[in-house]
């Protein structure tokens, strides 16, 4: 059985990592094998980068020649960093001063999921809902274009992304009731060329002829609008937090949208349209082309967020261009990225809200004892709000056909109360308690290395703590993850064998990435800082502090050589042995 | 919306300076569409005078900030105050049990404004820097203090009288509990 393919566009040095994923398919592999199954055990920390932010690290930094570009959480400074020095020192930085009220606005941390590279910028979204171009070169501000109020409770937390001239964009604030849409920005500008929303009017969500959805549920006029009690599809909701992906062949973007607001379904009967669902869109001018609903009329806060891997795989005999999409709801899908229609909806861990799935209709089929009502608490609903794998990205090698991702193994306790809409305060009425899936004892977290084909894991390792972190596949047989609580493991990407770990200092929940420096070498790179949805395991022991330090790795520990700057003593004289006061 | 809430912070602050200022606080306020329950906490003789930090934070140690939640905390205010808490979405950022989660905890005896009944009561009014808002504008300074009186009865709070001991830190014991905000939890 062969496997499947995609398409690295636009890597064009395998020594680079220029966007979040390392390519617009989001496979997050890297073509790179110095370091390999044979020689891991040998890697060691080259250089540290503590960027003082104590909010949680959910980006993989970019590098792109000589330098390593970084931008922190809340007050998202950004950080040039030299790759030809011994430790990496400082290039430039850049402070964007964003609103500390955005803090308080944010659902689920002050984060940041990433930034990209581009046209000689770096570009990133603000917590306070604007996005700003640095120039590579001098960390000059070039623009800066605000895209919403953060008093209403619109904050950006997700990762811009760069594709053909073209910045895309999405909101955070599904829990603030606020209107979702991503939009596209001229890179050369930050002008506006488009925005989409994904709740209201066939205007409002750019449905126009082109849109030709599979399922006919989804095709009618104004849907994202009439899905919804009158008054309801305003403050609806359907964020766009989570990232992006692109196909050149199409130029078509593809995306998720997040939950329905209020989270209390009894409010807003309905498919509630577009919210939890993927829309395929006209980059240039954000047409939509299709839309699926993973979780329609969305009842526990699933999200439809997580990211759209763009793979080519023989299903049933014949080859698809596909999306593989691993839902919070503990789905794993697998769309025709041409139409939109499902080729595969497997459970790829725990659930117990949906007794199967309808592929005649494209609907998961809801078990109605698992529908919450206001007041009536529900003892076990598995997964929770945050699913059995939040935003947290996986990764694809073409070497073994399987998909990495980090997940979870959690359940809820749940009581839903009835919620008003108050501008810039939760429009929410969730009340939540989060446990293992396997008790008291039981773990939270688990590693899966998942066949897309066959629909099932080829092997999993069971974690204490939830997996938070992305995935790195590497060409050198090798698979990167963080746990929430600190330690960071290779394995080997046959057989899920741990082959090397090293414990941080904070949890991880960043994205692991790796780059050939211009000295040659091969790098793996993490940051280090817990926070995000990982948060709701702080009152189980165990747990780490917060942290804000990169860390930087490769083969014994070898970096730049050259004269460290900061050597204390003077040419031509040694350094005292043993003098007095010493600690030797 | 913040913008009008900055005017009441000026407006606040204004009136430490006595009796005389406060008619300009009060001219201040005229023309905003303040409610006259809402104006009447920018002067001294509203049913619930709002009290005042000390200048820059030197000045007199105790006076009005000590004072006492005006309702009391009886069962019936702390009711009321929790029937507010939920209804205007206070639960969705700081729990329903005040644990804390988009907002900090208002259970675990650490306050970054002060934690007494009219610290409480400053915070809800004004609004805070880090996205809390200000409620000063929305609500009267009844529904306020029963707020207070539910945030007082969550556990957390410092007790009238001491408001200024623990601002010194010197009113508290260190704890072990992992409770509090799973989100915010050490900021």
């Amino acid at each position: 059985m062969p496997h499947g393919t995609f398409n690295p566009a636009p890597r064009k040095s395998s020594g680079d990592w220029t966007s979040q994923a390392g390519d617009f398919a989001n496979s997050r592999y890297s073509e790179l094998s110095d370091i390999n199954e044979k020689n891991v055990d040998q890697l060691k920390v080259a250089w540290t980068f503590s960027d003082g932010a104590l909010y949680g690290h959910e980006g993989a930094p970019l590098v792109q020649g000589d330098t390593m570009y970084v931008v922190s959480p809340f007050p998202n400074r950004s950080y040039a960093l030299d790759l030809t020095k011994p430790g990496a020192p400082i290039k430039w930085m850049y402070s964007p001063n964003p609103s500390p009220m955005a803090i308080g606005k944010a659902c689920c941390d002050a984060v940041l999921r990433g930034w990209a590279i581009g046209d000689g910028k770096l570009v990133y979204s603000l917590l306070d809902a604007h996005v700003v171009a640095v120039d590579l070169k001098t960390g000059k501000e070039v623009w800066r274009t605000e895209m919403a109020d953060v008093s209403k409770g619109v904050t950006m937390t997700s990762s811009a992304f760069i594709a053909d001239g073209k910045v895309f964009v999405g909101n955070s604030g599904g829990e603030l009731g606020v209107s979702g849409w991503a939009a596209a920005l001229d890179l050369a500008t930050g002008k506006e060329l488009w925005r989409a929303y994904s709740v209201g009017d066939d205007e409002h969500t750019l449905i126009g002829d082109r849109y030709k959805p599979f399922y006919p549920h989804l095709k009618g006029e104004d849907l994202g609008l009439k899905t919804w009690p009158k008054g309801m599809a305003q403050h609806g909701a359907g964020a766009v937090w989570g990232f992006f992906s692109y196909d050149p062949e199409t130029n078509l973007i593809f995306y998720g949208t997040s939950n329905p607001g209020p989270r209390v379904p009894v409010q807003r009967p309905g498919d509630n349209l577009f919210s939890s669902a993927v829309f395929a869109r006209d980059a240039d001018t954000g047409e939509a082309v299709w839309a699926y609903q993973f979780t329609p009329h969305d009842q526990w806060d699933y999200d439809g967020v997580n990211e759209m891997m763009l793979l080519d795989l023989p299903i049933n005999g014949k080859m698809r261009k596909t999306i593989v999409h691993f839902d919070r709801n503990t789905y794993a899908y697998v769309l025709d990225r041409e139409t939109g229609e499902v080729l595969k909806a497997d459970n790829f861990a725990y659930q117990n809200w949906s007794t199967g799935f309808d592929y005649e209709t494209g609907r998961p089929i809801v078990d109605p004892a698992m529908e919450p009502k206001p007041e009536k608490t529900l003892d076990r609903i598995c997964p929770p709000d945050i699913g059995q794998k939040d935003w947290e990205p996986p990764a694809y090698s073409p070497q073994t056909g399987l998909v990495y991702l980090g997940a979870f193994n959690i359940c809820m306790k749940l009581t839903n109360h009835k919620v008003s809409y108050i501008a810039g305060t939760p429009y929410d009425g969730m009340e939540m308690e989060r446990f293992s899936v396997d008790g008291p004892d039981g773990d939270w977290g688990q590693f899966i290395a998942w066949d897309p084909i066959e629909g099932h894991a080829a092997w999993r390792i069971p974690e204490k703590f939830m997996v938070m972190s992305g995935a790195l596949a590497t060409a050198g047989h090798l698979v990167f993850y963080g746990t929430s609580d600190g330690w960071f493991r290779a394995v080997d990407a046959r057989n899920g064998k741990v082959l090397w770990q090293q414990k941080l200092s904070s949890g991880i929940i960043g994205q692991p990435m790796t780059y050939r420096g211009p000295d040659g070498v091969q790098y793996i790179a993490i940051a280090s800082g817990v926070g995000g949805a990982a948060g709701v395991q702080a009152g189980r022991d165990g747990y780490p502090p917060r942290g804000s330090t990169l860390y930087v790795f490769s083969l014994n520990g070898k970096q730049v050589e050259g004269t460290h700057s900061s050597a204390a003593h003077p040419e031509g004289e040694a350094p005292q042995q043993g003098a007095p006061g010493s600690r030797g | 919306m913040m913008r009008t809430a900055g005017i009441i912070a000026v407006a606040i602050a204004s009136a430490a300076f006595g009796a005389a200022t406060t008619g300009w606080a009060v001219h201040t306020g005229r023309g905003t569409g303040l409610s006259p329950a809402v104006l009447s906490n920018t002067g001294y003789d509203g049913p619930a005078a709002v009290p005042l930090g000390d200048l820059a934070g030197g000045a007199v140690p105790r006076g009005p900030i000590e004072m006492k939640n005006p309702l009391g905390s009886g069962p019936g205010v702390i009711a009321e105050g929790k029937k507010m808490f939920n209804a205007m979405n206070c639960s969705g950022c700081h729990g329903y049990t005040g644990g804390g989660g988009m907002g900090p905890p208002l259970n675990d005896g650490y306050w970054r404004y002060g934690g007494a009944p009219a610290q409480v009561y400053k915070s809800i009014f004004e609004g805070r820097p880090q996205g809390m808002p200000a409620w000063g504008v929305a609500l009267p300074p009844e529904e306020i203090w029963q707020l207070t009186a539910f945030v007082e009865s969550l556990g957390g709070s410092v007790k009238p009288g001491q408001a200024y001991d623990s601002r010194l830190g010197d009113d508290h014991e260190g704890s072990t509990s992992k409770a509090g905000s799973p989100i915010l939890e050490g900021q």
